[in-house]
């Protein structure tokens, strides 16, 4: 049949990976991530490794905003793994491959929320009412008179060695990965997704099924939390020196 | 021309309004008169100009830290299942 090329199933695993990288039309594929699908279909373990290696911290931490603890979360991740290893073959490239990882893991999460507590995951709870809140303090600004709205307190500038400076430094690290973690579910899961995982904006929006208005709201808001956990940190850091 | 900050020369957005931007802003997601009106706001505020580089700077820190390792344990399992399920070399037609 002449058809075979169309259908992903049919053909063998060496002829679908093949045919992969013309097959997908969709712009949502990197090349990067097109040549790691091949290399996925063909049974490459070490493709397998880098995949693993690359998502899944990002998806523990996602998880653990649905679910009760950290062994939850494990089984979670090994789920969506799982169902990742098995939905590979059929995998058509409609989305990225990191949002189509995300997009298993956020439905197995959730899932598994719901049945663990038997009432709302939390990211139900604080919907709409957190995104009315300024990301920033506002007591950083003047209230009133002429300078009203401007700067009060401004941020201090960073050099441009202070992202070296702060990769370099095992507590910075943990300040961010600490500010991270204690996100609620619905900003952290943005965050995750766009900064982390790299998602683009409209395929972050479509899987949780949010306004990219509201993306940028709560994008920013889990940012600005990032960036104050850094301040505090170096406000301390200068001390200490 | 000097930019003085104590002369209200950009009275059409606040700091707290591009704070709150900021982030719409480093996309190019804010509608364009927005876009403009930060623009003019950044070139005369040392403040909001921090504020939105350092925004700028977490965005790209993010991407750059560890996150939690694989357990072993479940790098092996997993590395088993995706062997097991290989679909097994074509025949040839
Ligand atoms: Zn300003």
């Amino acid at each position: 049949m002449n058809s075979a090329i169309a259908t992903h199933e049919s053909p063998g695993p060496i002829l679908s990976a093949a045919a992969l990288p013309g097959g997908f039309t969709g712009p949502s594929l990197s090349q990067e991530e097109r040549s790691l699908i091949v290399r996925l279909r063909k049974g490459d373990e070490g493709a397998f490794d880098e995949l693993v290696n690359k998502h899944h911290g990002a998806l523990i931490r996602m998880a653990l905003g649905h679910v009760a603890d950290r062994e939850a979360a494990e089984e979670v991740v090994q789920d969506t793994w799982m169902a990742v290893i098995q939905g590979l073959p059929r995998f058509e490239g409609r989305s990225s491959l990191r949002t189509w990882i995300c997009g298993i893991l956020i439905h197995k999460a959730k899932d598994r929320g719901v049945r663990e507590k038997r009432h709302a995951t939390f990211s139900d709870f604080e919907s709409h009412d957190d995104d009315h809140d300024e990301a920033v303090d506002p007591s950083r600004f003047h209230q009133n008179g002429e300078w009203a709205g401007h700067w009060a307190f401004p941020p201090q500038p960073w050099d441009e060695q202070t992202p070296e400076k702060l990769l370099a430094s095992r507590q910075a690290v943990a300040a961010m990965q600490q500010a991270i973690d204690s996100l609620p579910p619905t900003l952290k899961e943005v965050l995750i997704l766009r900064d982390i995982e790299g998602i683009e904006a409209k395929e972050a929006c479509e899987l949780l099924q949010i306004t990219e208005t509201n993306l940028y709201v709560r994008l920013h808001r889990a940012r600005e939390r990032v960036r104050r956990a850094v301040e505090i940190y170096l406000e301390g850091a200068a001390l200490t020196v | 021309m000097a930019l003085n900050p104590a002369q209200p020369s950009v009275p059409d957005i606040t700091c707290r309004e591009v704070a709150e931007w900021a982030s719409a802003y480093l996309d190019a997601h804010a509608d364009d008169a927005t876009q403009v009106r930060m623009a003019l706001h950044l070139a005369a505020c040392a403040g909001c100009e921090a504020y939105v580089s350092q925004i700028a700077a977490v965005r790209d820190l993010l991407g750059r830290l560890p996150g939690p390792a694989v357990e072993p344990t479940l790098r092996d399992r997993l590395r088993q299942a995706f062997s097991a399920n290989r679909t097994p070399p074509p025949t040839k037609m």
